[in-house]
């Protein structure tokens, strides 16, 4: 039992800004009073519902293909000493996994989503989650390549695609459904890429890109999934791709839809020289269209590591960088890629991409729709989320660090124009309660009775970036996790899963396609339902209101 | 630079029109290779199987895997990396010094028949075996050959792999790379791991005479390695957990047998190609897993004192 007393509350999702007030923890949960049990004085505090990440890359097979391919990273990151409390590990651009799990508890972070994970190594993916320790987890599974899937689309089978999906979902033991440049992963296994949302996907003639993401987002809908589809659109990174983005958030009216990383997908232009920002015309649509969610997957400055199921895209960044280039194409399900990379402020187009992190973020007006990522390690580490949120609460600062960009990149961004300076309620919103929202996670993000007791407390501090780095007190189920940086706990998290219903036919039908086309027994596909460490089963329950 | 472009083995399977193998002997060594992975599978997009598919081998001499290739090619011994230099400057239409390609012990036609062999693909892949990686030039050869492979992506689609085999040690990779950063040569003296091959890897460390004890899990390092190494183990403490009497347990101070892993006790071993599989028991057996003797282990040592005076003290005790 735990109470926490006199410290300003910050639970937006029950309109509390900044109220003093207790919080009473048994059981792991939010309750209404307790008796006994310890008093953490917050006198001076903010109490914050412990931070959720909703885009990530923590785990799994392509992060430790990274991992093994840029062990310079490792040598210059910070180091974890064993101790009796703490596991070994290493910090940097892709951390272990126990490192993972002290870093993000450290920084108030409670939740988080592993944005990418195909069947096939969903197994490993669950061996790197069990090892994740503190925070709670859950996974993306990546379906918009999957040619299972998308032969279905191709004869028009909508409902047999569906139930694959469901039985997908089922055996990989997931939370949700990740499409990553639908059709372009498929056609980069001939070496291409798909660009146009309306055009046919290599090697098919009815499936285009479109159609591909408006099937799964209805089928995500349709299944009741509480996150609906994860989208990373086509033409990522690329100039001018703000048509795509558009194109694609139009074949989407009518279903929900969670834009990740939107940053990437925001850009006008037809070529490097001429990149330029395209955050104006982007908000204006998504502000407009409340069936849409996205994360902000904003640039920082510095050393990071790209990774992605995109394949094309990433054999074009080894070709534009000369770095070294890491592929792992998946059996009829999906690819991934890994380049190293470093955004200069010097350099034009990474001045652009800073810029239009920050100005969605400031353009989009709806805090519950926007969510703070860097698509961890693609734009910046995950650990460095304080820096953005010190640029997003202070004006003056962000104007000064945009007089230090290049010259010629004043006239493709607007962030100089933009005065909004996000309040500490706000900042709760797009770090913790906007992101649980858009999970369909109805215990995280908020501290009312019978919430998760997830929560970080923070000292006040004169910046955001001071304020949010180091949080007095991480208290994750109930328990005191980070106490002043030093972990306090060697609890493990929970891992959530749906289980979607399907029609128990498909699995004779995938049965034969599965001989065919893979290389492993059927029966050696799903992932048993023991391998999920904490497994925490999440209901099916969401229902299109019309 | 390169890097590793590489693939599942199902994406040959269903794709592959051209597989090379270099510096390798599948036949004898990874002998279910060609049959379920390759150049026999019936393939997703290789409905004709066989026909439709190019094999090159490329080796030092003529081994039973000849008889499968459709095209070999017998590189002097040592000269691999020469020889992939040689080709890397071919496919991007450069001179290459007749002198060179000469030392190789290849001809000129028969390297640009190859690369024209290899633009011409739909989907082409390189396994290189340890005739590569454990020959002269070592990691420079497996980087070279990675290399190549990137750069083919610019004509065609191009994937490498290695032919890794030896039990389950892609799955040893796997989990040290998730637990330390780092794939293999891992040190953690320092309470961290630092990761440094030449220095930290077990071979190096043996022949330096560079540890006081010694656990050796599925593994027969008493068989392999070079004689100083061996007499390390045999002066220090040596710890076997096998399920049969090795080389090593010999001079062991120390064997514990051990139930068979994948046949007596469950786990997940990772392909060549990193997919993992979960193994399943078909017999029982009287000896306990690896898993239960290291936790046994570890459950013990964990009772103990700590080692270093104010090291591996709980900070919740010192509160």
């Amino acid at each position: 039992m735990l109470r926490i007393t006199g410290g300003k509350v910050y639970d937006p999702a029950h309109g509390i800004h900044g109220v003093v007030k207790d919080i009473c923890i048994a059981d792991g949960k939010v309750v209404a009073d307790v008796q006994g049990g310890r008093t953490i004085d917050a006198t001076g505090m903010f109490v914050f519902p412990g931070g959720v990440d909703i885009h990530t890359h923590v785990a799994g097979a392509a992060l430790n293909f990274a991992r093994a391919l840029t062990p310079e990273n490792q040598r210059a990151a910070t180091k974890f000493l064993h101790t009796a409390d703490r596991r070994m590990g290493i910090g940097g651009p892709t951390p272990t996994t126990f490192a993972t799990g002290y870093l993000y508890a450290g920084m108030g972070y409670t939740t988080v989503v592993e944005a990418a994970v195909p069947v096939l190594s969903a197994k490993h993916t669950h061996e790197e989650l069990r090892d994740t320790p503190i925070v709670d987890k859950a996974c993306c599974l990546l379906m918009a390549n999957n040619e299972l899937v998308l032969d279905l689309l191709e004869t028009g089978e909508y409902e047999r695609a569906k139930d694959v999906v469901a039985w997908m979902i089922s055996a990989a033991k997931v939370y949700g459904v990740k499409a990553v440049n639908p059709g372009g992963v498929t056609a980069w296994k001939w070496g291409k890429d798909a660009k146009q949302v309306h055009e046919p996907v290599l090697g098919y003639n009815k499936v285009t890109p479109g159609v591909i993401v408006s099937n799964l987002a209805r089928i995500c809908d349709e299944l009741g999934l509480p996150h609906p589809m994860h989208l990373h659109c086509n033409n990522l990174g690329t100039p001018g791709n703000v048509v795509t983005t558009l194109e694609t958030m139009k074949m989407l009216e009518g279903s929900r839809a969670h834009m990740a990383h939107l940053q990437f997908h925001s850009y006008g232009g037809d070529d490097w020289h001429n990149m330029r920002s395209e955050s104006v015309q982007l908000a204006e649509y998504f502000n407009a269209h409340p069936n849409l969610t996205c994360d902000a997957g904003a640039v920082l400055f510095g050393n990071a590591v790209t990774i992605t199921a995109d394949g094309p895209w990433q054999h074009l960044l080894y070709q534009l960088t000369g770095r070294k280039w890491g592929n792992l194409d998946v059996e009829n399900e999906t690819g991934c890629g890994i380049v190293p990379y470093t955004y200069k402020g010097s350099n034009l187009v990474n001045a652009v991409q800073w810029a239009v992190g920050l100005e969605l973020l400031l353009l989009i007006d709806d805090p519950w729709r926007i969510f703070l990522t860097t698509d961890h390690p693609n734009g910046a580490c995950f650990w460095r989320y304080p820096e953005i949120i010190h640029l997003l609460m202070n004006a003056d600062f962000r104007r000064e660090r945009v007089r230090a960009l290049p010259e010629a990149a004043l006239s493709r961004i607007v962030l100089a124009d933009l005065d909004r300076e996000y309040t500490l309620t706000e900042i709760a919103i797009i770090t913790s309660a906007g992101p649980a929202r858009a999970l369909g996670m109805k215990n995280k993000g908020h501290l009312g009775i019978g919430a998760d007791a997830d929560l970080a407390i923070y000292n006040e501090k004169p910046d955001g970036e001071l304020l949010f780095r180091y949080p007095r007190y991480v208290i994750k189920a109930g328990e005191l996790a980070v106490e002043e940086g030093e972990i306090r706990t060697l609890s493990d998290g929970h891992e959530f899963v749906v289980q979607p219903r399907y029609n128990a036919d498909i699995e004779s039908y995938l049965r034969d396609r599965f001989q065919e086309q893979y290389t492993i027994s059927f029966e050696n596909y799903p992932v048993d339902l023991e391998r999920v460490h904490g497994l925490q089963m999440a209901e099916c329950s969401y229902q299109k209101t019309t | 630079m390169g890097g590793k472009v590489s693939c599942t083995l199902g994406e040959v399977k269903n794709r592959a029109d051209l597989i090379i193998y270099w510096g390798g002997n599948p036949a004898e060594c990874h002998p279910r290779h060609f049959t379920k992975y390759t150049i026999m599978q019936k393939g997703k997009f290789v409905p004709n199987g066989r026909k439709g598919r190019t094999m090159v081998l490329v080796d030092i001499r003529e081994t039973p895997s000849v008889k499968a290739a459709d095209i070999f090619l017998q590189v002097n011994p040592s000269k691999d990396f020469e020889a992939i230099t040689a080709l890397r400057a071919i496919v991007k239409g450069q001179r290459v010094d007749p002198a060179l390609i000469e030392e190789t012990g290849l001809k000129l036609e028969q390297l640009q028949d190859l690369a024209d062999r290899m633009k011409r693909c739909k989907f082409g892949v390189i396994f290189f075996g340890m005739g590569l990686s454990m020959t002269r030039g070592k990691h420079m050869n497996s980087a070279s050959v990675l290399t190549l492979a990137a750069e083919m992506n610019a004509f065609t689609k191009f994937v490498a792999m290695p032919m890794r085999g030896h039990g389950n040690v892609a799955g040893a990779d796997m989990v040290l790379r998730w637990t330390t950063g780092y794939p293999f040569g891992v040190n953690l003296c320092r309470g961290f791991p630092r990761f440094n091959p030449g220095e930290f890897s077990t071979v190096d460390m043996l022949v330096r005479g560079d540890i006081d004890a010694a656990f050796v899990l599925g593994a027969d390092p008493g068989a392999t390695m070079p004689q100083p190494g061996i007499d390390t183990l045999a002066r220090v403490p040596t710890i076997v957990l096998d399920p049969k009497v090795t080389h090593t347990s010999r001079l062991a101070r120390v064997h514990i047998t051990t139930a068979p892993t994948g046949i007596s006790s469950p786990g997940t071993v990772y392909r060549m190609d990193e997919v993992p599989l979960p193994l399943r028991p078909a017999l029982k057996s009287p000896y306990p897993s690896d898993e239960e003797i290291v936790r046994r282990i570890a459950e013990a040592v964990s009772k103990k004192p700590p080692w270093l005076p104010g090291a591996l003290v709980a900070a919740s005790e010192v509160a």
